[in-house]
């Protein structure tokens, strides 16, 4: 591969591998042919407008949609596959993310975390309080683990998310949209904050969100996804917006076959 | 011997230990005669799962589950009746778990969405209920008032018995799957993720829930199932700052419902299942006003830290 300039990523370790994906839904392609692998050690960028097919992916890569052509493996396995499960941390939204009866503290939440299939019954701890701590303190919210997570600001409440999915000890942690509704500091201290996952912690990021500015300050890799995948690459070359227009075959102006001969030209292998 | 009469022989002492202490002139009975100490213990142990099982209804969006339910075990109630059923709860039960499996299918397969699948239950059951009181009923109608509006001296021994044992199973099937049950509540997708079996945790609660529902029927009666499922949990949300905490208040507001409603219901001589709706209905107003006011009171007598008052 071409001058990705991270010093820790293992390109021999691909964490998740994605072939030929093409999902329709009602009849609509939203996917179209989409290859994509993510090394161990990566902070990829997920961009793209809405109802490019984001989503899709992400559900595709959780095992909750069904594919019905091409493959996507995880670690080697289908996603939801009994070897594949509980490797992967899940941030969704903050905002979507809960509930609004609920009353729960940062520590219940992050208590949720440590649940899997096997010890959901247990009473024992099995260490179970000590990885709460660690997600709790990962994400600095100490001060805070006792208070009911709908008092916290937006910044603390996606804390408080990404905790959780810290707490499952999975390696490999997707986040959608987690940038949703935050002010600039808030929005600042969280980018630090995955930047020093994947730095320090030697976790694998995959940050979906239409924040180009964001995921240009933080991740070493982007994708631009609009159906198909219109640029793969190292953050430094991502197009400017103009040429952008282009790979999204924004071209209306021109006529089709001028579109598709720009459109190849700039799409990179 | 059933496990209700078990109960009975641990709890009798316990009750007229503390009845010299009880007020009220007719109230204390239930704290000395069988047929009331009976009573008072169904009430009690409905209530204390029903305030469990009610904060998990209130945050997965379900607080008209139980009313749904209970209509189709008024349902099942009516045919055990026509069919000479000793005792017609067995009857609701099988009816409710049905209704309650059915209706988790129908949601989360995406077939109906929302409460129409509860809507269509409720109304079919209840009219089927209707229908064969009225074609094999004859005058056995009187019988049926207990269990819409909840007649606790109604309750028999065979009664007690059905109501402790689904409520005792409830609660430790309840407690056995909390932590995966709040997680599946709280954010289904994460928890898919990390492969707990949300499909399965979801239809065990449905049909625990239709279960604590059958047992609330006689104590509060159809109509008013949801006052003690959901009531006491919404009041505990409005003062809980965790989930534990809003757990222990549920109890707490549930359980002076039931006895402060038994209370004036039996000074006062009112349906025993009324009075508790009542009284519920008018803790959460108390309390949600208190908290609604609260900034009020607040800026009325300044604390020390702030300044002195201008006028």
């Amino acid at each position: 591969m071409q001058s990705t300039p991270v010093n820790d990523v293992r390109l021999d370790e691909p964490i998740l591998v994605v072939n030929d994906l093409t999902v329709s839904r009602s009849d609509k392609v939203v996917l179209k042919d989409v290859n994509l692998k993510v090394c161990k050690g990566e902070f990829v960028g997920l961009v793209g407008p809405n109802g490019s097919g984001k989503s899709t992916l992400l559900l595709s890569i959780l095992g909750v949609l069904k594919i019905q052509k091409g493959s996507v493996k995880i670690y080697g396995q289908q996603p939801f596959s009994r070897a594949s499960i509980g490797r992967i941390g899940w941030v969704s939204q903050a905002a979507s993310n809960l509930p609004r009866d609920v009353r729960i503290t940062v520590r219940e939440l992050v208590r949720l975390g440590t649940l899997n299939g096997k010890n959901m019954f247990s009473w024992a701890d099995n260490g179970r309080r000590e990885r709460v701590n660690k997600a709790i303190k990962m994400v600095g919210l100490e001060d805070v683990e006792n208070v009911d997570v709908s008092r916290l600001s937006g910044g603390q409440r996606q804390r408080a998310v990404i905790a959780r999915a810290l707490a499952t000890e999975a390696d490999f942690i997707l986040l959608d949209e987690p940038l949703v509704g935050m002010d600039r500091e808030a929005r600042n201290s969280l980018l630090r904050l995955l930047d020093q996952l994947c730095h320090d912690s030697d976790k694998t990021i995959l940050m979906v969100s239409h924040d180009l500015t964001a995921i240009r300050q933080t991740a070493h890799r982007m994708i631009f996804l609009e159906e198909k995948i219109r640029y793969d690459g190292p953050t430094e070359d991502f197009p400017d917006l103009e040429s952008l227009a282009g790979l999204r075959g924004i071209t209306h102006v021109h006529d089709e076959e001028h579109a598709h001969k720009h459109n190849n030209k700039m799409e990179v292998e | 011997m059933g496990i209700g009469s078990f109960l009975m022989a641990i709890f009798t002492p316990l009750m007229e230990f503390i009845a010299p202490l009880v007020p009220g002139e007719v109230f204390p009975y239930f704290f000395t005669m069988e047929l009331f100490q009976r009573a008072l213990l169904a009430a009690i142990l409905v209530t204390i799962v029903a305030g469990f099982l009610g904060t998990f209804l209130l945050i997965r969006n379900l607080a008209l589950i139980g009313d749904g339910l209970a209509h189709v075990s008024f349902g099942g109630v009516a045919v055990g009746i026509v069919l000479g059923a000793s005792s017609p709860l067995w009857y609701a039960l099988v009816f409710s778990i049905t209704a309650a499996i059915l209706i988790h299918e129908l949601q989360s397969r995406e077939i109906l969405t929302g409460d129409a699948s509860i809507a269509i239950f409720l109304t079919g059951m209840l009219a089927l209920g209707l229908v064969t009181l009225r074609i094999g009923g004859g005058g056995i109608t009187t019988d049926i008032e207990g269990y819409l509006f909840g007649n606790l001296l109604l309750i028999d021994e065979a009664d007690l018995d059905l109501i402790s044992l689904i409520c005792i199973f409830s609660m430790l099937l309840l407690t056995f799957i909390r932590s995966g049950l709040l997680a599946t509540t709280v954010d289904p997708l994460s928890a898919r993720v990390q492969g707990l079996p949300v499909r399965g945790i979801g239809l065990l609660f449905s049909i625990i829930t239709a279960a604590v529902v059958v047992s609330m029927v006689q104590v509060v009666g159809t109509l008013l199932v949801t006052a003690l499922l959901v009531t006491p949990a919404a009041t505990a949300q409005l003062v809980g700052r965790s989930f534990r905490s809003c757990l222990v208040w549920a109890q707490a507001f549930g359980l002076s419902s039931v006895l402060i409603g038994l209370y004036f219901s039996a000074e006062y001589d009112t349906g025993s299942g009324s009075m508790i709706a009542l009284v519920a209905a008018t803790i959460f107003s108390v309390v949600g006003l208190f908290k609604f006011l609260r900034p009020f009171f607040l800026s009325l007598f300044p604390t020390g830290k702030s300044s002195e008052p201008t006028e």
